[in-house]
C-alpha cells in the first residue's frame, strides 16, 4: 500500500470553537494507480493532500493516521518531512507561473531540487535537469533549461514543474489541480503527459481536482469528496458508469461528461457547500439533495459497501429497487 | 497574478525631477570621492585677511570667520556627512533585512517577541540616546553613526517582516517548500530576492532622512568636532554671523536640502519603476 490514511481530520482553532475542514476520512491508495480526489471548492480535497507531505496552512491541526509506504507522517516534525517532501513525494500544484520561481532559471530550479536531497551536484544537476526536460516532452531542452518562467508558455511552464517534481525520482506524485489553470488543447496535453509519466516513473499518482473531464481522462479510482467528508468511493468506471451517491450523478451531470444522454441539459448543483462551523444535522447533503427525507435530515449516513463502491448515502440510486420501506 | 512577471510597460515620459535628483547626487559622489579636484582652495587653511566676505567670483558661497572658503568646504564635507548618512543607511538595511527576515519566518511567539523590541526602540528617543553615546565614548561623527544606526533599523525589520509575511505564501514559495528546502534556503532564494526592491527603495530614501538627522545631531553639537567641514558643523559655527553674513548659514543648508530632497525623489522614482 502506497499510502494509507484512517481518521484523518483537519480542523482550525477558531473564537467559537474548532472548525473542522476535513472530518474523519478514510482512503487507501494502491502502488501505481491514479487515484483521483474530486471535490468543490472548500470540500478539504487540497486540505487532505497537503496533509500527506505536512504542508497544511499554519493553525490547521491534523489528527488521525496518514502512513506513507508504512511510515506514519502526521505528528513528523518539518525536519523529517522535509526529507521525503520532494525526495519521495512529488508535489505539483495548480499554477505553473506562481510555481516557479521568477528570477532564476528553470534549469537552475529543476537543479535545486536534486542538490537539495544530494541526488547530484554542480554541473551534474543542470546535465540531469535538461534530461528531465526532455523527458517532460519539451523541446529544445538545453535552451529551455537557460530560460526564465516568464520566457516559455504556460504548457511548457506545467511540463517543467513536472520535471521538478520529478527531478528526485519519487514514488508517489501529488498533483493539486494540475490542468486548472491551463486551456483545454493544453490540458488534455498535460493529461497525457502525465499518465505517459507514470508508467516511465513508475509512479503512482494522487490527482485533487473539481474537474469531472479530468478525472474520466485518467481515473483508477475515484474519491467524491463532500464537505470535508467522504460521499462516495470507488472504481472510476463504476462511479462514472453508476454512481450510487446523489451527488456523484449530479457532479456527472454537471459536467457532461455522460455520454448516454447527450442532449440532456447542463445541470446545476443548486447551493453551494455548507459553511464550516454551519454543518447541517445529518447527512452533509440533504440540503441540496433531491432525494433527501427525514432520515437524512437526522442521522449521518456511514460509508457502506454497495455494490463495488463505498457509499455514505441512506438512499443510494443503484439501490432503488431493494430500498426498505 | 501573484508572483512578479516581467510584463512590457509602454514608453513613459522621461520623469525630469528623477533625473534632476540623480545629477545632484552623481555631482555629490563626486565632491565625496574627489573633492580635491572640484574645490578651487583647502578646505581648513585660515585666510583671516578675508574672514566673513560676501559670495563673489573667487568665493561663490562667500567666506567664514577664518576667512576659509565655504564652497570649498561645502565639497569637502559631503565626504563627512554623506559618508556617514549612508553608513547608517547602509548597516541599518543589513541589519533589518536579516532581522526582519528571521521575524518573518519564526513561529508566533518569537515574532511577537522581536516585535515588541523593534517597538521598543521605536519608542527609544535618537536625541538621548545619542547624547548617551556621545557622553560614553566622546563626541564625534563615530557617536552618531553608532547612535543613529542602533535608531534606524526597526524600519526595516518592520518592512522586511511584511514582506516576508506576504510572500512567505506565494505559490513559489509553497511549491519550493514542496521540493522540501529548508526555511533558509527557503528565505534565501525565493523570499529575499523580492524583498530587496522594497529595501532599495527605503534605503534611498532614508539616505536623506539620516542626512538631516546627522547634521541635526552635528548641530546640537554632538557630531564632528571643528575643523572638520561636516555640512552640521557649518551650520552650527554659522550661528552668530547669521544677522550680518547671511551666506554663511544658507549655503551649507541649502545643500543639505538639496541632497534631502534629491534623495527623496530618487527614492519615489525607484517605487515608481518598481511598479509597486
Amino acid at each position: 500500500m502506497m499510502l494509507e490514511v484512517k481518521g484523518l481530520t483537519v480542523s482550525f482553532r477558531g473564537r467559537d470553537g474548532d472548525l473542522t475542514a476535513v472530518d474523519g476520512i478514510d482512503f487507501a491508495v494502491e502502488e501505481g494507480e491514479t487515484f483521483v480526489i474530486i471535490g468543490e471548492s472548500g470540500s478539504g480535497k487540497s486540505l487532505t493532500g497537503m496533509s500527506v507531505v505536512g504542508l497544511t496552512p499554519e493553525g490547521a491541526i491534523v489528527d488521525g493516521s496518514i502512513r506513507f509506504a508504512g511510515r506514519e507522517v502526521v505528528g513528523q516534525p518539518d525536519r523529517v518531512m522535509r526529507k521525503v517532501r520532494g525526495r519521495e513525494i512529488g508535489i505539483v500544484y495548480q499554477d505553473p507561473l506562481g510555481a516557479l520561481n521568477p528570477v532564476h532559471r528553470i534549469g537552475d530550479q529543476i537543479a535545486e531540487a536534486m542538490t537539495t536531497h544530494g541526488i547530484a551536484s554542480g554541473k551534474e544537476a543542470v546535465t540531469r535537469a535538461v534530461d528531465l526536460l526532455r523527458a517532460v516532452r519539451i523541446p529544445d531542452p538545453e535552451r529551455v533549461a537557460r530560460y526564465y518562467p516568464h520566457e516559455i508558455s504556460g504548457g511548457m511552464r506545467q511540463r517543467a514543474v513536472f520535471a521538478m517534481a520529478l527531478a528526485c525520482r519519487p514514488k508517489l506524485l501529488i498533483a493539486d489541480e494540475p490542468t486548472t489553470a491551463l486551456d483545454v488543447t493544453i490540458k488534455a496535453q498535460v493529461l497525457d503527459l502525465m499518465r505517459e509519466l507514470q508508467d516511465e516513473f513508475s509512479l503512482t499518482v494522487l490527482l485533487i481536482t473539481h474537474d469531472m473531464g479530468v478525472v474520466a481522462e485518467v481515473a483508477d479510482r475515484i474519491l467524491v469528496m463532500y464537505a470535508g467528508a467522504v460521499a462516495e468511493v470507488g472504481p472510476a468506471d463504476l462511479l462514472m458508469d453508476r454512481p450510487a451517491h446523489p451527488y456523484t450523478s449530479v457532479l456527472l451531470a454537471s459536467a457532461m461528461v455522460s455520454e448516454a444522454e447527450p442532449q440532456s441539459e447542463l445541470q446545476v448543483v443548486p447551493g453551494g457547500t455548507p459553511a464550516l462551523g454551519q454543518m447541517p444535522d445529518g447527512c452533509r447533503f440533504h440540503p441540496r439533495c433531491p432525494r433527501a427525507t427525514d432520515l437524512c435530515r437526522r442521522d449521518e449516513p456511514k460509508l457502506r459497501e454497495i455494490g463495488g463502491a463505498q457509499v455514505a448515502c441512506h438512499h443510494p440510486l443503484t439501490e432503488i429497487a431493494e430500498e426498505p420501506a | 497574478m501573484s508572483a512578479p512577471a516581467v510584463t512590457h510597460r509602454p514608453v513613459r515620459q522621461i520623469d525630469w525631477l528623477a533625473v534632476g535628483a540623480l545629477v545632484v547626487v552623481v555631482l555629490l559622489a563626486l565632491f565625496a570621492l574627489v573633492p580635491g579636484w572640484i574645490a578651487p582652495y583647502d578646505p581648513i587653511k585660515l585666510d583671516v585677511v578675508n574672514r566673513l566676505k560676501p559670495p563673489s567670483l573667487a568665493h561663490p558661497f562667500g567666506t567664514d570667520e577664518a576667512g576659509r572658503d565655504i564652497f570649498s568646504r561645502v565639497i569637502h564635507g559631503t565626504r563627512y556627512s554623506m559618508g556617514v548618512a549612508i553608513a547608517i543607511v547602509a548597516s541599518a538595511a543589513i541589519f533589518g533585512t536579516l532581522y526582519g527576515t528571521i521575524s518573518g519566518m519564526a513561529p508566533r511567539w518569537l515574532d511577537n517577541i522581536m516585535m515588541r523590541i523593534v517597538d521598543l526602540v521605536f519608542g527609544f528617543p535618537a536625541l538621548v540616546l545619542a547624547l548617551a553615546i556621545s557622553a560614553a565614548i566622546g563626541r564625534g561623527l563615530d557617536s552618531v553613526t553608532l547612535a543613529l544606526s542602533l535608531m534606524w533599523w526597526p524600519g526595516f525589520a518592520r518592512l522586511v517582516r511584511g514582506e516576508v509575511l506576504r510572500l512567505r505564501n506565494e505559490p513559489h514559495v509553497e511549491a519550493a517548500r514542496a521540493l522540501g528546502l529548508g526555511q533558509v534556503r527557503v528565505m534565501q532564494r525565493h523570499v529575499v530576492p523580492f524583498v530587496m526592491g522594497a529595501v532599495n527603495v527605503r534605503a534611498t530614501t532614508d539616505i536623506g532622512y539620516a542626512l538631516v538627522a546627522v547634521t541635526a545631531l552635528s548641530f546640537l553639537g554632538l557630531g564632528a568636532t571643528s575643523p572638520t567641514p561636516e555640512w552640521g558643523l557649518l551650520i552650527r559655527d554659522s550661528r552668530p554671523y547669521f544677522g550680518s553674513a547671511w551666506w554663511y548659514l544658507v549655503f551649507p543648508g541649502g545643500i543639505v536640502m538639496l541632497t534631502a530632497t534629491a534623495f527623496s525623489l530618487l527614492g519615489d522614482a525607484l517605487d515608481a519603476r518598481s511598479g509597486r
